[in-house]
């Protein structure tokens, strides 16, 4: 009797494990068909010379070592040729960090104009979600048009109306100029991901914190330095962490806005105009694999260091 | 007059303290920062190209002129865009996406947050990982992959939007599978077992109880698969040759590098684009909350 029940019990999950692999079957075949395998396989890809020539038949595609590592090292596009023209890893870093960090201070500051009550609350925290969900396109379509170098351009006739500069300037194809724009862009568009990721957190700080600081005399900026911040650490470290690896794979926003011109350009982009500009996938494959090794080390970075320390307290 | 004037100012004075002002200044600063590009948008659509084209910006236009929106539309226009098939187009490759996205992911996130099976962990986080693939290193491999079975089975793989569909499965399955098991696991168990004594299968199970206690994490997926369809860009740029199968980012982009510059056109086509995301988005803000912070779109 109880072999009999063991035995029946056994099969009713052998029959869940087999239920529980075809329910997720397919869901496995096409991120692994489509994600998985196309990662491992563009390692491949970087070390063989690919191109439009041999793209029906890319198995039998010849062995060329490091060559596509070499060339892109040597792009002048890609390397570091002092302060006027840093190159594509250089220019990736800072913007990845800057926009990161500016669009953390931009949302945090979001986060506390709105963990207050006041009249219309519910309509100004929806209004603020706009940048993040409107296409790309669009956004960054529209942010062209106020930058537009002719005077027509909103940009230009308010700075001209004010003074501040003479003639119109182009400032999406200005160096220097460019880049603080796509990052301050940047910020705009992703600073609603981290004030909702921060207003929730917000929301479960235990008042009796804030009431015991009051009690003690602490000023509204003693409060927000020694209570509000750390208790934020750990989702800022996560949005760092989230934020910074998006935004350095980033492609959409620097393609529309600048199309990578201008110190603007970034390793996707890069990568992008190697594979279908020059349609030599190899050095494009080569370019997302330095890409992905500086991704990696980021990440290292922060679980070694930042989560450390957190636990640590 | 001039007391109700001062009555005003001294009621004014008595409201305002350094913190309120401060607070009153960022949030207009932010409302105009942001809803600015939006307005000039909307405004520019309705715009000549006389208007858009002048010295100076029109900031009102005086009348809602339809030029723009005629060149999109109108086939008896000079430069008739034929955006009505991009729009089709669009909505060809996100509906699709969204509905199989959902079907798969009910599916496999049931499995995950209710049967035990090994490997389940390695599984699950491995899914994850895709989050962290930049979408222009998978472009390369997939797009030689592709080419390659395709010569072999006979499809084409350029200008295809069932290989586009596919290729948006990949990127938007991990993010439904990761907020829909987030949701099954809220739903208590005991429901569903007092089901299974009942006598129902599992299936069963998942038809009869699971899925109408789940409809509003199935609203916010089918959501958020269908947008990521809708603003797809790069793959679709990749993907997509010929003009009568663009969708609209890549018609858009096309218009705006076209070497006489219309930005009322690509202001229309913009405003098209984005107006019924935002309206959809605010409809379902409700289901929609829980989803951005669980990193629902990945931006």
């Amino acid at each position: 009797m109880s072999v009999a029940t063991k035995s029946n019990w056994k099969s009713l999950q052998a029959r869940e494990t087999r239920l529980a692999w075809s329910l997720i079957l397919p869901t496995a075949i096409i991120v692994f068909g489509l994600v998985i395998f196309p990662a491992v396989f563009s390692v491949w890809v970087s070390f063989h010379d690919i191109g439009l020539h041999n793209l029906n038949d890319v198995f039998n595609a010849s062995f060329v070592g490091f060559d596509n590592y070499r060339k892109v090292f040597e792009d002048f596009a890609f390397k570091f040729q002092g302060t006027q023209s840093w190159g594509a890893a250089v220019t990736s870093v800072v913007y990845s960090f800057a926009a990161t960090i500016l669009t953390i201070v931009v949302g945090l500051i979001a986060s506390l104009l709105l963990n207050r009550p006041f009249r219309g609350r519910g309509l100004a925290r929806a209004i603020f979600l706009f940048p993040y969900v409107a296409p790309i396109v669009s956004v960054a379509f529209v942010w062209r048009w106020i930058l537009d170098p002719r005077p027509s351009g909103v940009i230009n006739d308010v700075l001209m109306r004010l003074g501040v500069i003479e003639l119109p300037k182009a400032y999406l194809a200005t160096r220097g100029l460019a880049l603080l724009l796509v990052i301050i862009f940047e910020a705009w568009r992703y600073f609603p991901f981290a004030m909702l990721m921060i207003l929730a957190r917000l929301q479960a700080v235990d008042n009796t914190l804030y009431e015991a600081a009051e009690v003690d005399g602490a000023s509204p900026w003693q409060k927000f330095w020694n209570i509000t911040i750390p208790e934020l650490r750990y989702v800022i470290g996560a949005i760092f962490l989230l934020r910074l690896m998006w935004t350095f794979n980033k492609f959409d926003d620097i393609f529309l806005l600048t199309g990578g011109g201008f110190g603007t350009k970034v390793l996707p982009v890069l990568t992008y105009e190697f594979s279908f500009r020059l349609f030599d996938f190899g050095r494009g494959a080569a370019t997302a694999m330095i890409l992905l090794a500086i991704l990696v080390v980021f990440m290292a970075f922060y679980i070694g260091v930042v989560m450390r320390n957190v636990e640590e307290e | 007059m001039n007391t109700e004037r001062k009555s005003f100012l001294a009621h004014m004075a008595d409201w305002i303290t350094w913190p309120r002002f401060i607070f009153s200044l960022t949030m207009i600063f932010f409302l105009t920062s942001i809803l600015f590009p939006f307005y000039w948008m909307v405004s520019s659509s309705f715009k000549t190209r006389a208007e858009i084209a002048g010295r100076e910006p029109v900031y009102v236009p005086n009348a809602l002129r339809l030029e723009a929106y005629r060149e999109l539309f109108d086939p008896e226009h000079p430069s008739y865009q034929e955006f009505g098939t991009n729009i089709i187009n669009t909505f060809k490759v996100s509906i699709p996406t969204a509905i199989i996205a959902v079907i798969l992911a009910v599916l496999g996130s049931y499995a995950i947050a209710r049967l035990k099976f090994k490997g389940k962990n390695i599984l699950l986080n491995s899914i994850l990982l895709v989050y962290l693939f930049p979408g222009v290193l998978l472009i390369i491999p997939l797009f030689a992959m592709l080419a390659q079975i395709g010569d072999q089975i006979g499809f084409e793989v350029q200008d295809n939007l069932g290989v586009l569909i596919f290729t948006y499965l990949a990127q938007t399955l991990p993010v439904a599978l990761y907020m829909l098991t987030n949701y099954f696991r809220t739903i208590p168990d005991e429901i569903e077992q007092a089901a299974l004594i009942d006598g129902c299968t599992r299936l069963e199970v998942i038809w009869r109880v699971t899925l109408p206690l789940a409809i509003p994490a199935l609203v916010s997926v089918s959501v958020y698969t269908f947008m990521i369809a809708w603003n797809e860009f790069l793959y679709a740029l990749v993907f997509l040759n010929d003009h009568n199968m663009f969708t609209m980012p890549i018609k858009i982009n096309t218009i705006f590098n076209d070497p006489s510059p219309r930005p009322h056109v690509v202001m229309a086509a913009s405003t098209i684009m984005t107006v019924p995301i935002v309206l959809l988005f605010l409809s379902m803000e409700r289901f929609l909350q829980e989803g951005l912070t669980a990193g629902g779109v990945k931006g």
